[in-house]
């Protein structure tokens, strides 16, 4: 029983997934229906903001979670994205095509066809939405060998952001809390800059990262070998199927889809290191990382929350991950995010935790450099 | 031919040099959790590929790299055999080189 519960808890998202690929193909204000969930989501997620729960493993220290079937859900993601922009994508030739309205059915399922502008606007955002939350198994699957660093690359790649698999292990972990990684966030900065910052900062450091590379091969930059270019075309065929579905609209709805989702990656960075500071060369400790572990939140991102137990040990599988008393926010991921929309209330919302994190959590040249930030007046 | 169908072991052992000291690897498990669950004071940082902390010489044996080292080992390294032990899967018993913490 407890096995079942364990695995079963964080199917939230595969499952609200199919919901949103549902609503799309269902059709009319059904199309909203991935909007609608994400706003549930964070409703639920700030009413369950003080459960927090530990990772659950049996008397022998084995934990519950089935690897089979928690990679499998992982890899069956991929192809569920896939069929989430194929969805939109259909929905977006229907509009162009000015496609007359009427119910129809298939295996028993009735649907509009046709689609108002106004509806599809809720299927870019859905998708859009779904997309992004989506990331949370590109992640994962990132810190994982072979066969599921590629099915990171694919999922990312849907999103348009194929080099963040190789930024996020290779400069992420490695530089965490420093600035020599544009995925954590000073104090001072806000989710819009840095979402764009961090996207940037982690193309450019995966773009170096290849050119190193092949000159040391001895290999000319424009390769097949080449990660950097290689996960770029992996998006191409998105690319493809929007500009055939809607021309100009359809390239218009892709950015769309592409600027949610990769504005709630960055926004998971921005959350998971804002203001934390480490000192180069120094080993990353729990402190360098927020944790947001409340039940919802943990369920539903996998325990991607679980931060400061993941930088130090990130080749654990996310179920095993645990409390650790890293630096923690209190509320989960939903609700925060909301505060990062309206920098200055998340500012005053983080000034007391920074305070409390210079004055018992940071070392004495840590302290240094928040002090740095102090006396320019950023906090 | 036989060998396709030959069962894989389900854990094989590393000899630690210069010591000579042995341990198991499990398969599934990486060369470096198994060294730290039987108290070897392997050197570590990320456990993620990505800084070298880890970085071994395989002086016998195979082993199955989980991450291209080609990113954090220089070409020189790389010929010579060096890996990194947190993405190191066995696939034979092995012999290896470890400058282990004092
Ligand atoms: S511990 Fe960093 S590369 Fe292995």
């Amino acid at each position: 029983m407890k096995t079942f519960y364990v695995n079963a808890r964080y199917l939230i998202v595969p499952v609200m997934t199919i919901a949103t690929i549902l609503g799309l193909f269902i059709g009319n204000y059904f199309a909203w229906l991935g909007v609608i969930l994400f706003g549930l989501n964070t409703i639920v997620d700030t009413l369950t903001k003080n459960i927090h729960l530990r990772a659950d493993f049996d008397d022998n220290g084995n934990s519950y979670g089935i690897k089979r079937l928690q990679y499998a859900v992982m890899y069956l993601m991929l192809p569920a994205f896939i069929f989430l922009q194929v969805i939109l994508a259909w929905r977006l030739y229907q509009y162009t095509s000015v496609t007359s309205f009427e119910t129809l059915s298939f295996l028993g399922l009735s649907y509009q066809s046709g689609i108002t502008g106004f509806n599809l606007i809720g299927s870019v955002l859905s998708a859009g939405l779904w997309a992004g939350l989506g990331i949370i198994y590109g992640h994962e699957l990132s810190h994982n060998r072979k066969e599921g660093f590629l099915v990171s690359r694919l999922i990312m790649a849907l999103s348009g952001a194929s080099h963040f698999t190789y930024a996020h292990v290779y400069n992420h972990h490695l530089d965490l809390g420093h600035e020599d990684d544009p995925a954590t966030a000073p104090r001072g900065r806000n989710v819009y800059s840095h979402a764009w910052l961090s996207h940037v900062g982690q193309s450019q450091y995966s773009y170096d990262l290849e050119r190193d590379k092949l000159k040391k091969q001895k290999k000319s930059f424009f390769s097949l070998s080449n990660k950097w270019i290689l996960g770029y075309l992996y998006s191409l065929p998105s690319i493809l199927l929007f500009v055939w579905a809607g021309g100009v609209l359809g390239v218009l709805s892709l950015t769309v889809i592409w600027a949610i989702s990769n504005f709630l990656l960055e926004a998971l960075n921005f959350m998971g290191h804002y203001g934390l500071i480490r000192e180069k060369g120094k080993p990353v400790e729990h402190r360098h990382s927020w944790d947001n572990d409340n039940l919802f939140t943990s369920w539903f991102f996998i325990e991607i929350g679980r931060q400061g137990d993941h930088h130090v040990r990130g080749e654990t599988y996310f179920w095993e991950l645990d409390d650790v008393d890293a630096p923690n926010y209190g509320i989960g991921y939903f609700s925060l995010f909301v505060l990062t929309l309206f920098p200055p209330v998340f500012r005053r919302f983080t000034q007391k935790l920074l305070d409390d994190w210079d004055e018992n959590k940071a070392t004495v040249a840590e302290k240094e450099i928040a002090n740095q930030f102090k006396n320019l007046s950023i906090s | 031919m036989f060998s396709l169908f030959k069962k894989k072991s389900s854990s094989y052992s590393a000899t630690l040099m210069p010591s000579g000291k042995e341990i198991r690897v499990k398969r599934g498990e990486n060369l470096l959790t198994a060294a730290l669950s039987a108290g070897v004071k392997w050197p570590y940082k990320c456990r993620v590929g990505s800084c070298g902390t880890c970085k071994c010489k395989i002086l016998d044996g195979k082993i199955s790299p989980e991450i291209d080292f080609g990113y954090v080992l220089n070409f020189d390294e790389l010929n010579d055999g060096y890996a990194l032990a947190c993405q190191t899967a066995l696939k034979t018993d092995i012999k290896v080189m470890v400058n282990l913490k004092k």
